[in-house]
This record gives C-alpha cells, structure tokens and sequence, in this order.
C-alpha cells in the first residue's frame, strides 16, 4: 500500500504567464500593429498547487480557456512555468524533458502520435525502440493488450484507414507502451460514439488497474468522469477552485434532487400553483412533467411531496439525483458569475 | 543508436509507400533539365568560345544536371514540417519524445535521404556518367563526394532548422520559407554554377555556408586533376560549417524554446 500512496505529481503555486501582442482593428491597425510593442500580460495558470499520487485518476476539468491545457503541458515539460515549482517523479519537467519523458505517455485526443502511412505495428515498434523497452516488456505488454482488446484486427492496419476511434484507441495503447508512471489523457472521448466511448473508458480503467499507472484526464464529457475519476479537479480561469473527491461534488452546492411530478390535466396550471406554493424553489415544466429542483439542506423532499400531495393529485413520480453535469456546470456559472466582467474572452485572467 | 536507426527505417517504409510521387518527381526534373540544357545552350552560342569561365557546355550541364539530383535529395522540406508542426500544434507530441527535438526531425528525415538517393540520385548519376563517357572521374573522389554530401546534409538541415526555428516567433511559413529557398539555391550554386559568379559576389558566397551543400560535394565529384589538396581544403571548410551551423541551430533552438507558446486546446 506504500506504494499507492507515493506523490508522483506536485504543483507549487504554479504561475504561467503569456505574453499577448494587443491587436488593433482594421487595415490600418494591422498596419500598426507591425511595430507595434503594446503586449500584455495574460495569466493562463494562476497560483496553482496541487499533488498527485501514484496509481490515481483524477478529473481535471474546466471550462474551455481554463488553462488546463497549459497545466499539462507544463507537467510535460513542452512549457516553463513562469513562477512556482514542478516536480513530476522527482524531476523537474522542463530541465530534463528527455528524462521526464520516459515517465509520461501522452494522449492528446485531436492529435495522433501515431505514424500516419504505417500499420500500427510499425508505430509499436518504432516506439518500442525509441523508448528503449525490453523485449521481454515489450511482449508482456502486447499479452497484456491482447486480453484487453481486440488488437490483431489493429496491428496491421495503416493509421490513416482507421475510424476515429479506432485510431483513438491505437493512440492509447500506445502511450501505455512504455509502461509510464503517468499518463495525460486530453479529452480522449472527444468525438466518438457512445459504444466506443464506453470502451475506451474500460480501457482506461483496466490499464490504470493492472499497470497502477496515475492518469490525469481533461474532458468536457462528464460521463467520462463519472465513469472513471474519483478525485475532480477543476480549475477556471487558471485559478483552481474545486480538488477533492466525487462524492463530495454533488454536496458542493448543498445537496441538490430533482423532484418530477405529473398532476392533474393542465400542466402549466399546476407548474404555476406549485410556482405559488414553494417561491424558494426552482419550478420548471415541460411536455411531460413538472420538476422542482430541491436543496434538501434547507428542505426535506417529503415535505414539499407532502404539502403538495395535499392540494393536488399526484398522477405520478420520480426523484432524481443532480448529475455531475448539473453541478459543474453551476461551478462554472458561479465562478463567472463572480467576476465583474463576465465577458471575458475565456482566454485567462488579465493582470 | 538504436533509437535513431529506427527512425530511419520508418521513414524508409513510409517513402516507399508513395511510389507515384518518385514518377512526378522524375516527370518535374526532366522538363526543367530540357529548360536547363535550351538555356545554357544558348549562352555558349552567343559566348562563341567552348570554355566560358573554365567551363565548358559539357561540364556545365552536367553540373547542373547533378546539382538538380542533388538538391531532390536533399531538400526534405524541414522549414515546411516544422512550420506545420507548430501551427497545428503536434509539436507538443515531438518534444515529449525521449530524445531532443532537433535529433528526432533528423533522423526522421533520413529514410527519405536514402530512398531518394538510391531512387533519384544515384539514376541520375549512372545516365550521367554512361553518357558523359568518362566525364566524371571514378577513383577516391567518389568517396570524398559521399562524405562531402553527408557534411552537406547536416548544413543544410542545420540551416533549414534555424529558419524552422523563427517560426516560432512570426507563426507563419511560407514568405520565410520561400526566402529561404532562394537564398539557399542561389548562393549554394544549385542553380548558377558558383564559377559563372562575378569577382566579388564569389568572394562573398565564399564567406557564406550555402556553398558547402551543393557546389562542395559536386566540385569534389568533378575535379579533374588529382588535386587531392583542393579536395581536402574544401572538406575541411564543409566541417566548419557543419560544426558552426549545428552548434547554432542548436543554441538558437535552446533560447527559442522558453518562448513557445503550443497553440490549441
């Protein structure tokens, strides 16, 4: 169990800075902007700490410009931080991009690593040498891929006449080759079916179990993290404002259910006499039902069915439980709810 | 160096897969040598000697013919690559591999060196020699020719780097690129052989490194004479460059690399 417990990735107050040529408008501002030397300072990652341990999968979430993208290419050493301290395994990521990298596998799901022309096999081995793996790992991890998937219908086949996802999945396996501590996975789900998705989440799952390889993943689909993460992180406009367990996510707000009710003929009616009798509530309606989101920190669904059931009858009934999307998605609009500008242009904070 | 050599292979089995593009490029060279041996004819017809600037029409041609061969070669579009890799930002996935960037481009460029040179070059060389008849010297030159083209691939890349390199600055390819080109095809004497230079501008382009990728290796290729000390001079200057232009490429790229900003996501 010491083994699990060991911190291969820790965040400093990780500050990164960009600097960005203010454009002028028109012909004549680009003009301009020729000679220009007006920059200014955005702030992509802002005072950032955090740590993970080995063996984890954590969500790393955000809205789009958040900066998680920056984050990880900082973990990977591609960027510098501008103030803050990175170590990944012990080794700090920029200085030592060579030595880092045989520590990380990388996943970036727009993108391939793969060898466009060539069957995939050739794109395993071309790996296999460059990272220097064994060939008694080599085969082990091919025995291990074996029984996770359907692989020999891949191996032959050159990169570019895959599918998107079976090219998504060729693209994990093969950051999982070397047998790395650490795998970043960049919205690996994006654009693919609901059954292939569902399969590269097991595969993410069962190499994350059989390898204990600690897998950071950024998404924008929360079936993914629901499927795999235990621990969220979330992060906006490059400051973090979420980091602990899943559970504790749905209670962030106060504990949030959806009550869903049918009564009586005229729905509209009935949504506007339920408006009148709970004002504190958020009362919607649509074709079928009427839903009353209630916070049960303040109270009781069995009371709102009570007093309800009173006046009305209740034809039918169901209870839902708040999705996670529902959640982060009112972690966001808080946060930006928060600045004074909300229109910003979601590209950082400006300083 | 295992690592590397694995990276040569690939490229060889990936340039082997486009087998139409060897027929454009052999279809392309011939129409341009024809403009080539049209033109050059003409100025020795209106030159009225045999030998202008110590040349004849026969060496001339052949120069030019092999410089062609030469520059298929080894032109592997690096500025062009890099450029891409950078606007589309897939060169995050190159600089997380476990050797340096500038290592990793270049040995991924090597298969297409050897396919290109077994498939268009060395073609070339053997319709050049047969028909030449004897033209073309066949002793130890042919060995130094083999080294002097290698120094001449590590110029150029060397040199194709740098300008691959300022793209991470403008973010933009094409205008630098195309500079580069004929910068590079002027002054290395791929066009123009570097004899038909006025004074001065010979002078000049001997200051330059452009000289030692093509007008290097092809001078050694055709020395006449046994000048064997001719041979090793230019060699010895062909390591200076090679030497200077790799240590600049990889200084230049260390400064340039705190600067990156990966575009996307």
């Amino acid at each position: 169990m010491s083994d699990t417990k060991k911190t291969v990735i820790e965040l400093k107050n990780i500050t990164k800075e960009f600097r960005v040529l203010n454009r002028s408008e028109g012909l004549r501002g680009s003009i301009k902007d020729l000679f220009s030397r007006d920059y200014r300072i955005v702030r992509a990652v802002d005072d950032v700490s955090l740590s993970v341990s080995q063996g984890e999968i954590v969500g790393y979430l955000g809205p789009n410009g958040a900066g998680k993208s920056t984050t990880i290419k900082m973990m990977t050493g591609v960027l510098e931080p501008t103030s803050g301290q990175i170590l990944v395994r012990g080794n700090v990521p920029y200085l030592h991009r060579s030595e880092n990298s045989q520590n990380i596998g990388v996943v970036f799901g727009q993108r391939s690593q793969l060898w466009w022309a060539l069957p995939l096999v050739e794109s395993f081995r071309i790996l296999k040498d460059i990272y220097g793996i064994s060939d008694r790992d080599y085969k082990d991890i091919q025995e291990l891929y074996r029984s996770l998937v359907d692989i020999d219908e891949l191996l032959h086949k050159p990169v570019r006449q895959m599918s998107l996802g079976q090219r998504t999945l060729s693209d994990i396996l093969a950051a999982f080759l070397h047998d790395p501590a650490i795998v970043f996975l960049d919205e690996p789900t994006i654009g693919l079916d609901v059954s292939m998705k569902s399969k590269i989440r097991e595969l993410i799952c069962e190499l994350n179990e059989k390898k204990n390889t600690t897998v950071i993943l950024t998404t924008h689909d929360m079936g993914d993290v629901d499927a795999l993460c235990r621990r969220i992180v979330i992060i906006d406009k490059g400051r973090k404002i979420y980091d602990n367990d899943i559970e504790h996510l749905k209670g962030f707000f106060g504990s949030y259910r959806t009550l869903r009710l049918r009564l009586g003929e005229d729905l509209k009616k009935e949504a506007g006499i339920v408006r009148e009798e709970f004002p504190e509530l958020q009362v919607t309606d649509d074709e079928e039902w009427i839903s009353v989101l209630v916070d049960e920190s303040r109270i009781r669904v069995v009371d709102v069915l009570e007093k309800i059931q009173q006046t009305h009858n209740i034809k039918d009934m169901q209870l839902e439980e708040i999705s996670t999307e529902d959640v982060i998605k009112k972690i966001y609009d808080k946060d930006r709810a928060k600045e004074d500008d909300p229109l910003q242009d979601g590209e950082g904070r400006e300083v | 160096m295992k690592k590397y050599l694995t990276l040569t292979r690939a490229g060889i089995i990936e340039a082997l897969q486009f087998r139409l593009s060897f027929a454009v490029i052999i279809v392309g060279n011939l129409l341009y040598l024809t403009v080539i041996y049209y033109l050059w004819k003409a100025i020795y017809a209106s030159a009225g000697t045999n030998v202008v600037n110590g040349m004849t029409f026969t060496d001339t041609l052949i120069y030019l013919v092999l410089a062609t061969a030469l520059f298929n070669f080894m032109e592997m579009y690096t500025v062009w690559e890099i450029g891409r890799n950078i606007q589309s930002g897939k060169i995050v996935l190159d600089l997380i591999k476990p050797m340096p960037y500038r290592r990793y481009l270049f040995w991924s460029f090597t298969g297409s060196f050897v396919v290109q040179f077994f498939l268009t070059f060395l073609p070339t060389f053997i319709v050049v020699a047969v028909l030449t008849k004897g033209a073309i010297r066949m002793g130890a030159n042919l060995a130094f020719f083999v080294l002097s083209v290698i120094m001449g691939v590590i110029i150029n890349y060397s040199i194709d780097f740098i300008v691959g390199t300022i793209c991470l600055y403008t973010e933009s390819i094409w205008g630098i690129n195309i500079m580069k080109q004929v910068i590079v095809l002027l002054f290395s004497g791929a066009v123009i052989p570097v004899a038909f230079f006025p004074e001065g501008l010979k002078n000049f382009t001997y200051c330059l490194p452009f000289r030692a990728i093509y007008d290097a290796p092809l001078s050694i290729l055709l020395s006449s004479g046994t000048a064997d000390s001719s041979i090793i001079s230019t060699l010895l200057v062909q390591l200076f460059w090679c030497l200077f232009m790799t240590a600049a490429s990889v200084i230049f790229w260390k400064i340039s690399l705190r600067q990156i900003t990966v575009n996307g996501g």
